[in-house]
């Protein structure tokens, strides 16, 4: 059978920060993926060598709107990691609180897209609908809903506000419960089962080989959560870590759903807590002493890591960004090979890299060098209308199957 | 402190610098043994690669390499350091995957060659027209003349 190139981006819905893919397909089959990036990169670490430390604070802030406190919440932990300050009690709750709003904001979005990718439309529009309320918690502790400019060199910049708690158990007491039904629907629904269960498989050796991190080594029955295992604010709270061993797309979904889950009773530890802790929320810091610190935190991709060396002035000499998409984008090579072109696109977005949601369409240009247009979108949601319809015709009513027969 | 880890290598590094409290440690290791740490850090320690750093320094050009430990929480950080002509480190991909990309980043941003990598091509500016084949943007520029 003639192998057929399909070159993939590097503007597409999938990724945010743009990305190009060479896959190479033998029929349907994908027999091989290339990837190439560095479109978007726009030199932060060298900007930040010429910030000061409270300005690179803001600025690694912009580098990803969905993670947009992971990036200084590790970058604070690597600044404060140089000379072992000590951030007060109840900084650490308003930054774990807002932590992990996040990570409900950005798993949710991540359910839905994932959902309109396989033709999935009700479960988009449920996420997004159950998004809505926890970005406006974001802004009710931070004042943004996106950029929420909380932390701070030795604790954070706004205090809580404990008159809003009712508001917050309103709202998450609403979300564990279409939690719970969003989890029963990946339960029980046959379509979604057999859309995404087998498909794109990560095995456990490939993830460590990889290097993944997050909720994609979770998924492949890796045990590592930032959070748990080197937590700089995170040891005021239980954090249960969530695996699951086959990691294929399913998994994956199943991982972010009880990771949503378990953030809400994070969450809920933080509210009891405010009324009884009290107190400062910032350490003033004068100055950074010379050295050298990392800093890393468990965004909902995965392990944002920052590496800092100091000189003693007020500004950074070398500042090192690492984003969890830039380990789990290379474990493609492993999960997406051998598996039909139709799943390509769920198990490339499987990772959770940031993407937006233009439509796009690919080119693919045969061995004679023809080209033919086609949208690898609407063959994933072709695939997914198959597999329901074989469903429905299974489970027709017997009279139904007696009207068929006759 | 992982004393095992720290007795197998012993004279092999150099500048020993602990931070305790957070469970950092950053030591110098010479190029030829930097595979030999790695492959024990990652395969017998069972330490995740985070990341590596490369740092344009007074003298030379370093890689400081970032093993997360993740029962633990620590970070081994060895440290490998070359001249500035011609740098050139010993890759370690043949150990981890996850190497591959850290190591061609940092030949793009940098310059530093790293010997037996498979294909050690440019990461961000691969084909970009505003970056020749010999640019490196995160090199300092110095000044040639002193």
């Amino acid at each position: 059978m003639s192998k057929c190139r399909i070159p993939l981006g590097p503007f597409h819905p999938l990724l945010e920060e743009a990305e190009f893919f060479d896959i190479k397909v033998e029929g349907e089959k994908v027999v091989d993926i290339e990837m190439e990036t560095g479109w978007m990169h726009r030199g932060h670490e060298k900007l930040s060598e010429s910030m000061s430390y409270t300005q690179s604070i803001f600025l690694v802030e912009r580098i990803c709107g969905i993670c947009s406190t992971s990036h200084p919440f590790a970058l604070v932990n690597a600044i404060e990691d140089i000379d072992d300050i000590q951030i007060p009690e109840r900084a650490k709750y308003i930054r774990v609180l807002i932590g992990e709003i996040e990570r409900i904001h950005s798993h949710l979005l991540w359910l839905g897209l994932a959902g309109h990718f396989i033709g999935y439309d009700t479960l988009w529009m449920w996420c997004w609908k159950y998004r809505e309320p926890i970005l406006q918690l974001s802004e009710l502790v931070s004042g943004n809903r996106n950029h929420y400019a909380m932390m701070r060199v030795g604790g954070v910049g706004r205090d809580f506000d404990n008159a809003t708690i009712p508001k917050y158990h309103k709202v998450l007491d609403d979300l564990e419960k279409q939690m719970i039904m969003l989890a029963g629907a990946a339960k029980d629904d046959p379509v979604l089962r057999s859309r995404l269960k087998g498909v794109g498989i990560l095995t456990k050796e490939d993830a460590i080989n990889y290097c993944a991190n997050g909720p994609t080594a979770r998924a492949s029955g890796v045990d590592i959560d930032v959070r748990r295992d080197d937590p700089t604010a995170y040891e005021v709270v239980d954090v249960n870590v969530i695996t699951l061993p086959h990691g294929d797309v399913y998994d994956k979904l199943v991982v972010r759903v009880l990771e949503v889950i378990d953030s809400v009773k994070i969450m809920r530890q933080c509210l009891k807590a405010f009324p009884k802790v009290g107190g400062p929320v910032l350490n003033p810091v004068k100055e950074i002493s010379p050295g050298e610190g990392c800093g890393r935190y468990e965004a909902p991709r995965g392990e944002v890591f920052h590496y800092i060396r100091s000189d003693g002035t007020n500004r950074p000499l070398r500042h090192k960004v690492r984003a969890p998409s830039f380990s789990n984008i290379p474990t493609y090579k492993a999960s997406c090979v051998g598996i039909p072109l139709a799943d390509a696109l769920i198990t490339l977005a499987a990772v959770d890299p940031c993407y937006c949601c233009t439509e796009r369409t690919i080119r693919t240009t045969d061995v004679n060098n023809k080209k033919v247009d086609a949208e690898l979108l609407s063959l994933s949601r072709a695939k997914t209308e198959k597999i329901r319809k074989s469903i429905m015709k299974n489970d027709k009513s017997p009279i139904d199957r007696i009207f068929d027969k006759a | 402190m992982n004393q095992e880890f720290f007795k197998k290598f012993e004279g092999k590094f150099t500048k020993i610098i602990e931070n305790k409290p957070r469970k950092r440690y950053y030591f110098n290791v010479k190029n030829e043994d930097i595979r030999e740490v790695a492959d024990y850090l990652f395969n017998n320690m069972g330490c995740r690669l985070s990341i590596c750093t490369a740092t344009e320094v007074y003298d030379g050009l370093e890689v400081l390499y970032h093993f997360s430990d993740d029962k633990t929480g620590t970070f081994y950080n060895p440290r490998v350091k070359t001249g500035l002509k011609n740098p050139e480190i010993n890759s370690i991909v043949s150990i981890t995957e996850g190497a591959n990309w850290i190591e061609r980043e940092m030949y793009d941003l940098f310059g530093i060659k790293f010997t037996g990598h498979p294909d050690l091509k440019k990461l961000l500016t691969f084909e970009n027209p505003h970056f020749k084949e010999t640019d490196h943007p995160m090199r300092l520029k110095r000044d040639k003349d002193k």
